[in-house]
Order: C-alpha cells, then structure tokens, then sequence
C-alpha cells in the first residue's frame, strides 16, 4: 500500500509491503502521518507555538524542555563534534535542529511500524529514505539518486533491505546550506549521498559534507569504517563512490 | 579523525620517549641488532610505508646523515653518546592496538625510525597505510526501474516534478 502526505514542508512517500489485510496497513500508515505532524508542530521553527520557538524564546529549557527535544540536542550536540563543527544546529543563531529533526522523526516512524509488525516498507521524506525489509515482489529495495542536473535520471542505483539513503544536495533548494566557517554558501559538491544504519546520522552527514565543499570528500571516506558509504557529485561533475557502496547488479 | 590522530600522537610520543631515554639516561643493556623484530635493512633509511609521524620523525635523521657523510662521525658520537644500533622502544598500547617504534643508530645519529602498527581487526582501518579514500568514476545517467528515489530535499511544490512522484502516481 502506497501513500502520500504533505507534511513538513515536503512531500513523504510510504510504501508498506507487507501481506496483510488493507484495513491494517491504512491503519499503520495514519500512525506514521500522526507522528510526522505531531514533530512538524513540535519542532518546526516556523510555528510560533512549537518546542523549538518556545525554547527560542527562553520559556523551555534543556531541564524542562520534553525528552524527545532533549534528545535531539544532545544528537545535535554530539553531530556538531562528529562533523567538526560543519553540522551545526545554531549556523544561523538561533536553534535550528530541522537538519536532524526530519531524519530522526523517519527513523522514529520506521522503528515503530517495526513494532507494530510491519518488517518490509520504506519512507521517503523529500529524498531521504528508510527503508527495511523488501520490495512487494520480493528482492531487495532498489533506490535510485537523482543525477544532479537531470531530474529524470539517475547517476546511481543501490539495493538495500535494511538502511537509511540520505542526499542533500544544492541543486534543488539553491543555496540553503552553508558552511558554518566561513558563512558563505557551500560550494564545491553538488550532490552528496550517505547510505548507512540510521536515517538521522546519514541525512546530518550528506549535509555536513556538503558545507565542506571538496575536503567532505576525505571526510566521507572516513566513515565507511563505522558503516557509512556515500557517493558524491562535484560541481564540476565528477562522481565519487566508497568500496561498499551497496550498488544493484 | 581521533583514530588516526591516537595512532599518529601515540608515535610520536614513543619516538620522543625513546630519544629522550637515549639522550638523558644511561644507555640499558646492549640492544643487538639481530633482536630486533623491525624491519631495518641496510644502512639506508627505509623510504617506505610508514605514518606522517615516522616520517617527520626521519627528516633530522636524514640531514644529520648527510652531516656525518661529510665527516666528522667520531666527533658526532661522542658528543651524541648513542651507541650504534637498532634500538626498539616498549610498545605502547592505546585502545586500538599496540605501536611500538624503532630507531636505528649509526655513527652516533638517528639514521632511520620505524613504526609497527595494528594491521588486523579493526585496528587496520586505522593503520596509516590504509587511509580511505573515495574512488573515482564516471557520473552515470540512466533510468532504471527502481522503488524510490533519493534526492537532494524537494518542496511539497517541486516534488511534484520529481522521479518519486511519477513513481508514486504510477504504483498508486
């Protein structure tokens, strides 16, 4: 079963596979979209009445703040210091978590359709993907990245059962990321992919190598040893892949 | 990053024990050369294969042996007071593995430093000899049949232009 919703400011595409009565997975699919409207108001930094406008403005603190907001600053925190400080949650002053607040809420939604015995579907936030188990027909999910200058292609496709696929890239949305050192645009890759466990830590990396610019590219390497594969596209197209990026035959 | 800059300062700092041993406290038993485990061949440094540490740590070592070309060795090693040699330091061991270094001494001079690094394990990706490294290749442009599609983050308004839209009305 298939569905759209429109929340945070883009589009989620679901797809649950598993072979069970369509009542149940219309039911299963409600609860993602709950739970992903209930972080866009909680967390957005567009609603004046959200966790994150409130903590803004000093009403909520780390002590008494909610432990899901808790928990995402001290993830911030923790990628702030993974990253060198190129993943920064206060780039532009004040707090702004929505570069981990949407991948951690897919992960979120994707652990509980788990529990709740749905082993085999993938989410799509906007171009970030989870996804676990396999396809309707059996076999592995195969993803495509989008080829950075042309919408319809793809310069990559992976197969995957049970991962995360992020890429954050500045041909979309123009220049909304920046590199936190210099304050200026980032520049140098145009397309940055990191498949690994989690959605969250995969979707912070994609755009903290993209505020680098071309050194993410020895960065990334870096993180094939703790199970992070990327592929990356230069502005001036050159394509770059880790060993064991899981890539279809 | 830390791993690699553990592995690096722990080289570093078994080279700077080592020669400050030699330097300040009276030379121990005497190391034989056929004791030692490291592989320090001849009487030229090896140029090979190890870390940034050992081979910063070899650039005096290469200026002081060409001072010594020119002459005066009796006198560098008195004054020196290094006993020539093959000298192995007491591995240190950080979480990652144990590195231990070695110096090799003739007339009197630091002629080359080496270093033995984990190379099992998981210690191997730490090994100075296997930094990662992205690998290059062409940029593909294909349409394949896929499930889904990653992409840089699409408004609600551009995804309507995307590849995951088209999929998603076709399967719908």
């Amino acid at each position: 079963m298939r569905h759209v919703e429109q929340v945070m400011g883009t589009a989620v595409s679901i797809e649950l596979a598993d072979d069970r009565p369509a009542g149940e997975l219309r039911a299963l699919i409600d609860d993602v979209c709950g739970w992903l409207h209930e972080v866009d108001a909680r967390f957005s930094t567009y609603k004046e009445d959200s966790e994150v406008s409130r903590m803004r403005r000093g009403e909520l603190t780390a002590e008494s703040c909610s432990d899901d907001l808790r928990q995402v600053l001290v993830a911030c925190a923790d990628l702030w210091r993974d990253t060198d400080g190129y993943f920064d949650a206060y780039a532009g002053g004040p707090l702004d978590p929505s570069g981990y607040v949407k991948g951690w809420s897919v992960e979120v939604a994707s652990d509980r359709l788990l529990a709740a015995g749905s082993a085999n579907h993938y989410i799509n936030a906007g171009g970030d993907i989870r996804m676990r188990g396999s396809h309707p027909d059996g076999g592995p999910w195969r993803v495509g990245i989008r080829h950075p200058w042309e919408a319809d292609k793809l310069s990559w496709v992976l197969a995957l059962t049970d991962g995360a696929v992020a890429t954050s890239g500045t041909y979309e949305r123009g220049d909304h990321v920046f590199n936190p050192r210099t304050g200026q645009p980032a520049r140098g890759l145009r397309s940055v992919t990191v498949v690994g466990p989690s959605l969250a830590l995969a979707d912070a990396y994609a755009t903290a190598a993209l505020a680098m610019g071309e050194p993410g590219l020895t960065w990334l390497a870096k993180l094939a040893t703790d199970g992070y594969d990327s592929a990356v596209v230069t502005d001036d197209g050159r394509a770059f892949s880790s060993a064991n990026l899981p890539a279809a035959v | 990053m830390r791993r690699s800059t553990a592995a690096a300062v722990g080289t570093l700092t078994g080279a700077a024990l080592i020669v400050g041993v030699r330097l300040s406290v009276q030379p121990p038993a005497p190391p034989a050369a056929a004791s030692s485990s490291v592989d320090l061949v001849g009487d030229t440094p090896t140029e090979s294969s190890s870390s940034k540490a050992a081979a910063s740590s070899k650039k005096p070592a290469a200026s002081s042996s060409s001072k010594a070309a020119a002459g005066s060795s009796s006198e560098e090693k008195a004054k020196s007071g290094l006993k020539d040699g093959v000298f192995k330091g007491k591995g240190a061991t950080n979480p990652y593995g144990t590195v231990q270094v070695s110096i090799k001494i003739v007339d009197g001079k630091i002629t080359a430093a080496d270093a033995t690094y984990p190379t099992t394990g998981n210690s191997a990706t730490i090994n100075p000899n296997a930094v990662a490294k992205l690998k290059q290749e062409t940029l593909q442009k294909q349409s394949a049949e896929v499930a889904a599609v990653s992409g840089a983050t699409y408004t609600s308004d551009s995804y309507q232009e995307s590849l995951q839209a088209a999929l998603d009305s076709a399967k719908a």
